[in-house]
């Protein structure tokens, strides 16, 4: 009696308020669903619910391309069979993949640690440039120049993310702007490079003299290179580390919550250190992909796109190494699809960049319905 | 002959210096409300774009400044629902935006064909009895925007810090959830956050198409948008030190082209490193002074969920 009599005073205060605000907000029967937070969703329908907004994403992106000018005929047709079905550019796509792997990779175990690398252009760059030294100054016998190339594109770009790596640990400078700003100062350094003293001396256009065939990666035959092998054991390598390792352990720890990571004895700092430094390696890893493996030379502008790339990528994959592996391998098979519409219908490269930024925008959103639901709230709750 | 050359720097300087300012200033509009906008890059770009299109079109460099400001809304509308609405994290809406804008100007700019070609910018504007000074007088004598930037600076800053509109704007910023209890709706205010610190962001880019360079050319802010979002937290979301901020890079700019013409020998491209190596170095100096950091938004980032609210 005396419990309900309390509960009765307590009530109103509480309640009051509440079906006064409902009351409000909810005038005519119009407001009838509510937006919730949803515990939990089955893997099925959120693999339902990535498909849908993975295609949307091409939709709206085959409607652009239509509207630039190409046959929506042709535009199935060049994608899907000429891409995937055709030995010829089936090999251009894995030739692609290589470098996109990497940086895919790169991208996203730096995200796993927190850390926002948007600087692997910088360190692509920067690998390409290791490696190219190598060759231009013969460093080291001819059976191990590859190695040294090796060594020297994985040093550089790891060097040149341990700075942002410490400024944001030590000092908490925001890695973003830095890596960004990182990546502006290598891009012109490697022009510097290529039209000054690098500059090939045979035809004088901006570009670092040929590797010797030593120096290239060599072909598995078929026309295969073997950059996609690198990428692939890089991919597995990535895998074990993040799924299998006690360092992947760590950083699960680390990105789920620092604080309480480091509460619980997990060496944070470290762990961010490697992610973010073997995040610059692979990144460099990427640019000896392109120049020994594709380029075959340093050349001014071979890193574009890339950045953005390994970004979306990791975005796309939830940082799985696996999952990166898989969609790199899209990512370079839109870009062969981009290279050849822009042969055959004079569409710009960019609208390669802009069919991933709206996927990227599509899968982004699609979030949103994973995590929440409409749940019908009824007429009778207004009264 | 050195004081000419220090004049036509100081001259100079404005020019390079209001891009930076605009897009900073429309930065702390958005981030005072909370919303991080890191796509700062591509809606100067659009700006630059729907200015130039504008400026081929009818040739009025004032409609081309607030046709770019209405584009760049536009296309921000994209960004705020995804980040008001969806909740999606803010990094990864900028970046997205950042790039769905460089592919979209590119693509737009080269199939309307407006790459490269020149147009009428518009006249220097001489601010009457100080142009008239001896010497320093051509320190007056710049475009209209540039003049007209400062009293948009006056408003913003007198709206952020001593209208009750601008308090309730950077409540949702501070605190979405007691802004929220009340009465203030925390996702209008972030959305008119967001576009009108757009449109200013537009307007930046549009100054570097229209009145600055006069003409397109596919990713020509060349980091500028960036810059601008170090700027700002270099001013700690205080307009008039973003003021400053953005004299200071434009001084640094604009003494390029002076040494250059001076006959001072650089290397070219280690000159053109410079902004970005100042924007890291202004960064690093913020980080170690540790100076007003308690004055970052404090709901920056984050976004508001209203059924998670306890």
């Amino acid at each position: 009696m005396v419990d309900a009599t309390l509960a009765a005073i307590a009530q109103p205060a509480q309640t009051d308020p509440d079906a006064a605000l409902r009351a409000r907000r909810q005038p005519l029967a119009r407001r009838r669903y509510a937006l919730e937070i949803r515990q939990h969703m089955g893997w099925r329908r959120q693999a339902l619910i990535l498909a849908a907004a993975l295609l949307a994403g091409l939709a709206i992106s085959a409607a652009i391309l239509v509207a630039a000018g190409v046959p929506a005929d042709e535009l199935a047709n060049e994608f899907v069979m000429q891409t995937f079905f055709d030995g010829q550019n089936f090999r251009a796509v894995l030739f692609q993949a290589a470098p996109m792997i990497l940086v895919g990779l790169a991208g996203s175990l730096a995200f796993r640690a927190r850390f926002w690398n948007l600087g692997l252009e910088g360190q692509m760059i920067w690998g390409a440039i290791g490696a190219t030294a190598v060759s231009m100054w013969q460093i080291g016998p001819e059976p191990l120049r590859l190695p040294l190339m090796f060594a020297a594109a994985i040093g550089c770009g790891l060097l040149w993310v341990l700075g942002p790596a410490w400024l944001k640990i030590r000092l908490g400078v925001n890695e973003i702007i830095s890596t960004l700003m990182l990546n502006y100062m290598a891009a012109n350094f490697l022009l510097h490079l290529v039209y000054g003293s690098w500059k090939d001396p045979k035809d004088n256009f901006p570009y670092s003299p040929q590797f010797r065939i030593f120096e290239r990666l060599p072909e598995l035959g078929a026309g295969v290179s073997s950059a996609i092998v690198l990428a692939a054991v890089v991919a597995l390598f990535a895998w074990w580390l993040v799924g299998v390792s006690r360092a992947g352990l760590y950083l699960r720890f680390v990105d789920a919550n620092p604080r309480v990571a480091h509460a619980n004895g997990v060496p944070v700092r470290r762990t961010i250190y490697g992610a973010v430094l073997l995040s610059g390696a692979m990144a460099g890893l990427a640019g000896l992909a392109v120049a020994s493996g594709q380029e075959g030379r340093l050349t001014q502008a071979f890193y574009q796109g890339y950045g953005f790339s390994g970004i979306l990528i990791a975005f796309l994959a939830r940082n799985n190494p696996l999952a990166a592996t898989v969609v790199a391998l899209l990512v370079a098979a839109l870009f062969v699809t981009g290279r050849s519409l822009q042969v055959f219908y004079q569409v710009p490269f960019s609208m390669v960049q802009l069919i991933q930024a709206i996927i990227v925008v599509c899968v982004a959103s699609s979030d949103f319905f994973i995590r929440h639901r409409l749940r019908r709230v009824g007429g009778e709750a207004v009264q | 002959m050195s004081g000419g050359i220090v004049l036509n720097w100081l001259a100079s300087t404005p020019d390079f210096a209001v891009p930076y300012a605009l897009a900073a200033l429309g930065l702390i509009i958005s981030e005072r409300a909370g919303v991080l906008s890191l796509g700062a890059e591509g809606l100067m770009l659009v700006g630059a774009l729907a200015g130039i299109g504008a400026q081929i079109a009818m040739g009025q460099p004032a409609v081309s400044l607030v046709l770019a400001m209405l584009a760049a809304s536009a296309v921000s509308l994209l960004f705020a629902v995804m980040v008001i609405w969806l909740r999606v994290n803010q990094v990864i809406a900028g970046l997205a935006l950042v790039f769905f804008c460089q592919g979209l100007t590119a693509l737009v700019g080269s199939l309307a064909e407006w790459t490269n070609h020149a147009t009428g910018g518009i006249g220097a504007m001489a601010l009457w009895p100080l142009s008239l000074l001896p010497g320093a007088g051509r320190l007056f004598e710049q475009n209209a925007m540039v003049w007209l930037t400062l009293p948009i600076f006056l408003a913003v800053a007198w709206f952020l810090s001593r209208t009750s509109a601008g308090l309730r704007l950077r409540a949702v910023g501070e605190n979405p959830q007691a802004a929220d209890a009340a009465g203030i709706r925390v996702t209008v205010w972030r959305l008119a956050a967001v576009l009108a610190g757009s449109a200013l962001v537009g307007l930046a880019g549009a100054y570097i198409s229209v009145v600055s360079t006069k003409l397109w050319i596919a990713g020509m802010t060349g980091g500028r948008g960036w810059i601008a979002v170090g700027l700002v937290i270099f001013a700690r979301w205080s307009p008039w030190k973003a003021l400053v901020g953005a004299l200071l890079f434009g001084c640094i700019e604009a003494l390029i082209p002076q040494l250059a013409a001076a006959g001072v020998q650089l290397p070219q491209y280690f000159v053109m490193m410079t902004p970005y190596a100042v924007t890291l170095g202004v960064m690093v100096w913020v980080a170690l002074s540790r100076r007003g950091a308690d004055e970052e938004p404090g709901a920056l980032g984050q976004p508001y969920v209203r059924e998670e609210r306890r």
